[in-house]
């Protein structure tokens, strides 16, 4: 894949900003929208935004997968789910009785992050992009990160054997 | 450009593939046997396998992989500590599965995984490798609290545990995000070695938030308080042989990555101030784990408020982030295994199809009824309160020991009030036992059936309660070969 | 051109994200929409990586967003699996109707 070179586009940060439209956007539909169809499209758009600052950090290979992943193959499987589920548009109230206590718990880990990360004040890297991520990538994948690598095939055959265990009719099952 | 595959010391990780071979075996047998009893048995044998390795390789020099993982007499310890959870975890289960029949070949494989991720948790010496272990583990033992289908509860203790296992690692992940943005690398060495004092990192507020998001993570797993709740609902929920698996496994993977975090990589940066936080979570997670089990009626209920306030025990020995902690908790863990898994062997028996008779009243009279039984019971819940002679005791006496080390007496006298505590609930189960006649329900409930596996379970966790109670040297002497390498 | 939007703006895109991603899994009822919200935490996690990985100029970063990647992927099949159990017994996906527990 050619990589990205952000520098090209002129008026980064106006891509920058719409990307944060869709990204935030399309958050806050998720969580307030009463109906799941439209929260899981509300998702798929967040993806979307945050595959657009993949692209701007110079992440292009990572925004393809993150492309196909996430706003494909777990955003369909969101919408499988909700397809399962009886009522996509419940009538009655979406929230749960402590909402406020949740609300006040979330703005509280919120102002703390913003207030931590707000004050990182970095110095901005001039470096180039490293040339060919997707070689480094590779490379690193099979190589000083080979253990966690091969870790992920365990995991993903639990995960293929529990789901399967899970989602099979049980033959022998009386019920 | 070429790849080069890296020469791997493989000999690290002996007992995790050792494991994770065992599962794949057994899922190839699944296919192949109608008795899935004897899948149960090779697990066993796997798990035996493992230990004999684990053995073989404990006392020889830490062997490193690729500065990924080691397998140091830390490790390898918790190594025997996760492979007894998960042997007397599947005795449990050969019983308590056959009378349900719910006998699939699935659970001795998901068990399995679940132990090796438990395994390589405890081996991690990077955060990725830690974060890889803690989804192993979890995604299996997701699936075997809902491995009941027969009962609506099973399903919505794997469904809650789910959720919240899952609110946890995204917490986890992003404390990793903010410690790898402050230090750079997502070694446990190399974190280590940012916070030395020279460097002059101490305090950076974006490393230390990310380890408070990080201990959130760990918090959820190994249910402390504040993000206890959610422990009576699953633990009441999934089949009794998981609950007993996760309670002690899940419980001593988390603190197992913890205590290998913090005494690696938060070595220096571990000042008073995070001390007293954590010195206060051990308090209120005992307090409230202890309050709230007083009220209950129920003993699954009871043991899984219970096992909150151990994690709060268990916390008592990780505060002081000294060596004499680390091989106390090391002890506790071993001696909760036996005794912890002890008493769910016995809930596993009285427990009927449709999961009734877990309730207090149901244990009356139970020592005219099963005295073998009854006397198991007794002696798991006096060593749950950490009474001597038993195994309990040591536990208690040794984290309590080390926070009196490192000057924090009032710590160990918080511990041992709530021990005191404890007793009300332990003892009145043994007060149903021995004082008080069977009720009419009880007489009237089918007659208990005590399987064979279940009583080997029941055997071995009571010689261990009691004789390591009496006689703790060996297993002071295997604690202090804990060290890191 | 990159420093037209300095790092420290991904960040804190990355912890808004997260904070309503956490709201939501908080707030809300259905345990798809919670389920939605936990991949919104995972995507703000994967941000922030990407972000200190390119000014760190390291790949760790990179690596790790494809593990938690993989991990998103293996807990929405969880999770979907987990919801076709459930819907065997109830019809429900609000998460505090699931209450047989309690007692």
């Amino acid at each position: 894949m050619p990589n990205f070179d952000p520098s090209q586009i002129p008026l980064v940060s106006i891509v920058f900003w719409v990307m944060t439209v869709f990204t935030l956007g399309g958050a806050l539909g998720v969580v307030t929208s009463r109906n799941l169809f439209h929260a899981a499209l509300y998702l798929i758009l967040s993806f979307f935004g945050v595959t657009g600052y993949y692209v701007l950090l110079s992440a292009g290979f990572l925004a393809m997968v993150q492309l196909m992943v996430y706003a494909g193959a777990i955003a369909i499987l969101i919408l499988f789910a909700i397809m399962f589920s009886r009522r996509p548009m419940a009538h009655e109230s979406q929230a749960n009785q402590q909402w406020w206590l949740s609300l006040l718990l979330a703005l509280a880990l919120f102002v703390v992050l913003v207030v931590v990360v707000g004050a990182v004040n970095w110095p901005v890297s001039d470096a180039a992009p490293a040339a060919d991520t997707v070689t480094q990538l590779g490379v690193a994948l099979l190589g000083s990160y080979l253990i966690p690598f091969e870790v992920v095939a365990v995991l993903l055959s639990v995960a293929m054997i529990g789901a399967i265990f899970l989602a099979r009719e049980k033959t022998e099952a009386e019920e | 450009m070429p790849i080069e595959i890296p020469t791997l010391n493989v000999i690290a990780l002996a007992p995790q593939i050792v494991v994770v071979v065992t599962a794949l075996v057994v899922m190839a047998l699944d296919i192949s046997l109608t008795d899935k009893r004897v899948v149960g048995y090779v697990s066993l044998l796997g798990l035996a396998a493992a230990a004999v390795v684990t053995f073989a390789l404990l006392g020889g020099p830490a062997q490193a992989i690729q500065q990924m993982a080691v397998s140091d007499g830390y490790a390898l310890v918790l190594n025997l500590v996760f492979i007894v959870t998960a042997a007397l975890a599947i005795l449990v289960a050969l019983g308590y599965l056959d009378e349900r029949e719910l006998q699939h070949g699935e659970y001795y494989a998901l068990l399995l995984f679940s132990t090796a991720g438990m395994m390589l948790m405890a081996a991690a010496t990077d955060l990725i490798v830690v974060f890889m272990g803690l989804e192993i583990m979890s995604v299996a033992l997701y699936i075997l609290a809902a491995f009941n289908h027969r009962q609506v509860g099973s399903g919505e203790a794997g469904m809650k545990y789910f959720i919240l296992g899952a609110f946890a690692s995204a917490f986890f992940l992003y404390g990793v995000a903010l410690l790898y943005g402050a230090t750079g690398s997502t070694n446990l060495h190399a974190i280590g070695e940012w916070f030395s004092p020279d460097r002059g990192n101490l305090g950076d507020p974006l490393a230390l938030v990310g380890l408070g998001l990080l201990l959130i993570g760990f918090a959820f797993k190994v249910a402390a308080v504040p993000f206890q709740w959610w422990t009576p609902d699953v633990y009441h929920g999934a089949p009794t042989s998981v609950t007993a698996f996760m309670s002690v496994g899940a419980k001593a993977a988390g603190f197992a990555a913890l205590v290998r975090i913090l005494m690696v990589s938060f070595d220096q940066a571990f000042t008073l101030d995070w001390q007293l936080v954590l010195a206060v979570l051990a308090v209120l997670t005992m307090t409230v784990g202890n309050i709230a089990a007083l009220a209950q009626k129920d003993v699954k209920r009871m043991l899984a408020y219970s096992s909150v306030a151990h994690a709060g025990y268990i916390l008592v020995g990780v505060v002081p982030a000294t060596m004499t902690g680390v091989k106390g908790v090391l002890f506790y863990l071993m001696a909760y295994a036996f005794m912890n898994i002890g008493a769910f062997a016995v809930i596993a028996v009285l427990e009927h199809r449709d999961a009734i008779g877990t309730a207090l009243s149901d244990y009356a009279g139970l020592s005219t009824r099963k005295p073998f039984l009854a006397l198991a019971m007794a002696v798991f819940m006096f060593s749950l309160t950490g009474i001597p002679p038993f195994v309990g005791f040591w536990g208690k006496l040794y984290v309590f020991r080390a926070a009196v080390e490192a000057n924090m007496s009032w710590l160990a006298v918080v511990g041992v009030i709530n021990s005191a505590i404890s007793a009300f609930y332990y003892l009145s189960v043994v007060v149903q036992m021995y004082m008080r006649t069977p009720t009419d329900e009880t007489a009237a409930a089918p007659a208990l059936r005590l399987s064979g596996p279940v009583v080997v379970t029941l055997a071995l966790a009571l010689v261990a309660t009691v004789v390591l109670g009496l006689w703790p040297t060996p297993l002071v002497n295997l604690t202090a070969l804990g060290i890191f390498g | 051109m990159i420093n037209q939007v300095p790092v420290s703006y991904y960040l804190l895109l990355g912890a808004i994200l997260f904070s309503i991603g956490a709201g939501g899994v908080l707030i809300r009822r259905n345990a798809i929409v919670i389920l939605m919200c936990v991949e919104m935490m995972m995507n703000a996690v994967n941000l922030t990586f990407i972000a200190f990985s390119r000014y760190l100029d390291s790949a760790t970063g990179q690596i790790f967003v494809f593990m938690v990647m993989a991990v998103a992927a293996v807990e929405v099949a969880i999770g979907l699996a987990l919801l076709v159990e459930l819907n065997r017994h109830k019809q429900t996906v609000n998460i505090d109707e699931i209450n047989s527990l309690k007692g």
